[in-house]
């Protein structure tokens, strides 16, 4: 082998050796220099992205505001309560990791994924809340596992609590929490994750008002999320409180009357539209919002066919009956068609466009006059005042005295109802208008729909003499809407001093009203019995084995002078307005009568 | 043989040893700056280990290494031996049986297998008297190494496998490598490296591989440990946090703190000039190693300073890239600074090797 040598000659590979040490040394300063492009070139930027890894800030919820009734009790309070939240960039085995919090918990996986999912957008270090309104015994299982469950976290958090259960529950709606498309489409409202916030009623109207400003704590944490210290703190500043002008004894009054019954109160101040009771009945308990309904409750709650989350004062569509007639009094009196001493004879039944129309006294009244009509709701008078007048000077009427649009109470989905006219049915039905149907409208019946706020602002309206007021529920925050309107120049004062000498009598002087009387307090009011019926309804009551009976209605005011209550009272199914809702009335305006006493 | 007579003494290199101890002692500060918060007290176990090491090198001192280079057949057989039963036996540590244990201690016989590997080569090529490399001992060497080093891959322990192709690397370019022999090298890497790719790697290490790629990627899993290591690292600037300051440390953001990421705790608590200061000293440590090969007096000789040298400075080469993330994380601890006592050892014995070979210049053959 020629390569062979006989000497050991190392020069080779020590020259070798020599220069893969250069190489090494060329790679250890390009090492060197990456170190320095990191270190110092780039030195902020992961500066900055350590200070992040090692801060969290933490949101403090703020405590809502309370809502109060008028003489200063709590209705809406804040109490302490847990809640657990997910973080999910610590989540190491998510498989275990919901398995462990479904168990902890008592929370079934899929819904538990439902939560997580519906915060999908959120950044993952972001906590989700999975469960709140947790007591101190609930989270005690999670609080012992910290080591092992590091993507728990676990604060306490004030929590609505609406002291008095169902009392007001229309009045101060319910909170939750918003739905991923509503905290889409109010980016203006930032919410922290598991927040409720107002849906309905009060909570909802005026929650910018009662949702305070949520504190901040920048907390210094582990690699876990374990917090180490605290950096700085914000603390969080509690919502405004709201007053409402309800009256908490008039309100628990107008809902005991109201039990077992589906229908409507509502009372208010004529001279300052302060609501002092607002009932409808069925009610639902706003608590069970804040403690989350089970699914089955929850389905079982919105698939209820008496709909006990429906505020019927406002949403509720109704015929307003016989009360109409203190709409066709001051539509005759303003527009000359009758004057206080014109009479009509009812003899129990007439004919009008050749059909037999029927006062629902078969007897008949004999000769009546303007407050003998109101007094006793008699209907051939005001199917001779309609003929005579038509249906777009009714309309006319109506609408100035505030039917068919909305009262501006401070909730929300109120309803507009309908005053039919000639001019509605052309554009919404392209028919024309047949005087037949003048005829129903005058005594509140045809397509005519109100909502019992309406009833009770447009029965203010006639006690105050014509001066309008707005309602009201909250008297510590200025409104958000416009001040009441200003008296209509139409009507004339005298005119409504005609009508409430009949509604006076048809409470004092054995009238249909009879029912409302209270002893000493004067009180006016006009009955109703409507007979529209929703086909729904019909089938519901028929299936219920119930009689089929016609709503029944009240809306007066007490004193006759210097007036102070209006209760307007609707009853579902509740027979004649006489028999049913003026002595719900009554109860009430007896009640007021001994509240306005000197205490 | 065990003869360490005044002359011997005399020849000992101690400013290698004492750069060796200086680095070992800065390692225990920052596994303590890393690792105060947790019970173990690693830093006292490392520096027991330190002197276990120390006096392990001592020993290798005392013993001429031509009797190492002699034994190196029988050791090769025990190591595969220890390797295999590894590999069945072991208790299975943080996912791999890397680990076997004895009595109280726990050994990696991985890391030994490196020393042993070492010795092999010097053996092999001791009487290699050409200038360029034959297939023969090519294909003769892969083999030998192969056996022990797929045993390794196969527990699985990358890292210590990848430390392997030093060695062997080390020693074909000492043999002298043709251009063709390079070439069909380059080619054959990368064909086991699809292959291996394909067949070989384990999810947990493809995705190493990817998430050097795109560490952005997947943040919790493989990528997080580069991105935490790469803030702590950028975030120490200049000067650094301070000692025991670094938030990315103790606040536990960093993975293997004490470990394989040890190096990453003194980016963030001392700065640019801490890295500067801990890679100079690494230089001129391994420098004055590399330089020894001028000092052996026969071919085995060169081959193991060679070699052994090759050997710490990959691994610290491999270490500070992969933690800043210019390389996959494959679990390779920086020599003499990372918690662990067979690494610890492993390091000081190849020392010893050197220092060995170095003091033994002049002995008669």
């Amino acid at each position: 082998m020629p390569e062979d040598r006989i000497y050991e000659d190392l020069t080779i590979v020590r020259r070798r050796a020599n220069a893969v040490f250069w190489i090494f040394a060329v790679l250890a300063f390009l090492a060197l220099s990456y170190y320095w492009k990191v270190q110092i070139l780039e030195h902020r930027k992961y500066l900055d992205l350590a200070e992040a890894n090692r801060t969290r800030s933490r949101v403090l919820a703020a405590p809502r505001g309370l809502i109060l009734d008028r003489d200063k009790t709590i209705l809406a309070d804040n109490t302490a309560a847990f809640k657990v939240s997910l973080v999910r960039e610590s989540v190491k085995d998510e498989a275990a990791s919901y398995a462990a919090i479904s168990r902890l918990l008592g929370i079934d996986e899929p819904t538990l994924r439902d939560r997580v999912a519906l915060h999908k957008d959120l950044q993952p270090f972001e906590p989700i809340v999975i469960a709140d309104g947790l007591t101190s015994k609930d989270v005690a299982p999670i609080e012992s596992r910290r080591r092992e469950l590091p993507e728990l976290l676990v604060e306490s958090e004030p929590q609505r609590i609406y002291r008095s259960g169902t009392l007001a529950a229309h009045i101060l709606g319910y909170l939750q929490e918003q739905t991923a498309e509503e905290l889409r489409a109010r980016p203006e409202r930032p919410t922290r994750p598991g927040e409720l916030v107002g849906k309905s009623g009060i909570e909802r109207v005026y929650d910018d008002v009662l949702r305070g400003d949520d504190g901040l704590a920048i907390e210094v944490v582990d690699s876990l999320g374990r917090v180490q210290n605290e950096n700085a703190r914000q603390f969080p500043v509690q919502g405004d409180d709201v007053i409402l002008t309800i009256d908490r004894e008039l309100q628990a009054e107008a809902e005991r009357a109201l039990e077992g019954r589906e229908g409507v109160i509502v009372a208010l101040d004529p001279k300052t539209g302060e609501v002092l009771a607002l009932a409808s009945s069925p009610t639902y308990d706003p608590n069970r919002f804040i403690t989350r309904f089970t699914p089955k409750e929850w389905t079982d709650l919105i698939s209820d066919p008496a709909s006990p989350l429906e505020n019927r004062a406002i949403r509720g569509l109704y015929a307003p009956g016989s009360i109409f007639k203190l709409v066709m009094s001051v539509a005759g009196l303003t527009f000359g068609y009758v004057n206080p001493a014109t009479t009509v004879y009812c003899s129990g039944a007439t004919q009008i466009y050749g059909a037999i129309r029927h006062c629902w006294y078969e007897p008949g009244h004999g000769a009546m006059d303007l407050s003998d009509a109101i007094k006793n709701s008699c209907n051939i008078y005001f199917y001779s005042l309609g003929r005579r007048m038509g249906i777009n000077q009714i309309a006319l009427a109506a609408s100035r005295l505030g039917l068919g649009r909305k009262t501006g109470i401070d909730l929300v989905g109120e309803k507009e109802g309908l005053v039919p006219s000639s001019e509605w049915k052309q554009a919404a039905l392209k028919e024309p208008w047949f005087p037949g149907e003048t005829i129903s409208v005058a005594i509140g019946q045809g397509q005519l729909q109100v909502t019992p706020a309406q009833i009770a602002l447009l029965t203010a309206l006639v006690a105050a003499r014509g001066v309008p007021v707005r309602p009201r529920l909250v008297s510590n925050v200025p409104a958000a809407v416009d001040p009441a309107p200003p008296a209509d120049s139409l009507f004339k004062e005298s005119t409504f001093e005609e009508i409430i000498a009949g509604m006076w009598r048809s409470v004092n002087d054995g009238g249909t009203g009879a029912g409302a009387r209270v002893d000493g307090f004067d009180v006016c009011g006009k009955t109703g019995s409507t007979q529209t019926m929703s086909r729904e309804s019909a089938e519901r009551l028929a299936r219920a084995g119930r009689v089929i009976k016609t709503h029944s209605w009240f809306s007066g005011f007490a004193p006759r002078v210097g007036p102070r209550i209006v209760v307007t009272v609707l009853v579902e199914f509740g027979g004649g307005g006489g028999a049913t809702a003026a002595p719900v009335a009554g109860r009430l305006f007896a009640l007021w009568k001994e509240r306005m006493k000197p205490r | 043989m065990i003869m360490l007579d005044r002359r011997l003494i005399e020849e000992i290199d101690w400013v290698l040893i004492a750069l060796i101890l200086l680095q070992s002692l800065v390692g225990v500060l920052f596994i303590y700056s890393s690792s105060h918060f947790l019970p173990g007290a690693y830093h006292v176990r490392q520096l027991v280990w330190i002197g276990i090491s120390f006096l392990a090198l001592l020993v290798v001192l005392a013993v001429d290494y031509k009797f190492f280079v002699a034994l190196s057949g029988y050791l090769y057989v025990l190591i595969v031996a220890l390797l295999a039963a590894t590999l069945v036996f072991a208790r299975f540590v943080a996912g791999t049986k890397s680990w076997i244990s004895l009595g109280l201690m726990q050994m990696q016989p991985s890391e030994m297998a490196k020393i042993v590997m070492i010795l092999v080569c010097a053996r092999l090529f001791a009487e290699y008297k050409r200038d360029f490399l034959t297939t023969a001992h090519t294909l003769g060497l892969l083999f030998v190494a192969g056996v022990p080093f797929l045993l390794i891959v196969a527990q699985p322990d990358l890292g210590t496998a990848m430390t392997f192709v030093a060695i062997v690397g080390g020693s074909f370019i000492l043999a002298g490598l043709r251009r063709k022999a390079v070439i069909l090298l380059v080619l054959a890497s990368l064909v086991l490296g699809i292959g291996g790719w394909n067949v070989v790697l384990k999810d947990y290490q493809k995705k190493r591989v990817t998430s050097l790629i795109n560490p952005a990627g997947d943040p919790r899993g493989s990528g997080y440990q580069v991105i935490q290591s790469k803030i702590a690292i950028g975030s120490g600037g200049l000067t650094g946090k301070g000692f025991k300051k670094g938030t990315q440390s103790q606040l536990r953001f960093l993975p293997a703190r004490h470990t394989d990421f040890v190096f990453s705790v003194i980016g963030e608590e001392t700065g640019f000039l801490g890295v500067f200061t801990v890679i100079a000293l690494y230089f001129a440590l391994l420098a004055r190693m590399f330089l020894s090969v001028s000092k052996a007096r026969d071919r085995a000789g060169v081959y193991i300073i060679f070699t052994a040298t090759l050997l710490l400075a990959f691994q610290f080469l491999v270490n500070i890239l992969m933690i800043i993330g210019l390389l996959p994380v494959v679990g390779i601890t920086l020599p003499f600074l990372s918690y662990g006592g067979s690494s610890l050892l492993a390091s000081y014995v190849a020392c010893g090797l050197v220092l060995n070979v170095k003091m033994r210049r002049f002995a008669n053959v």
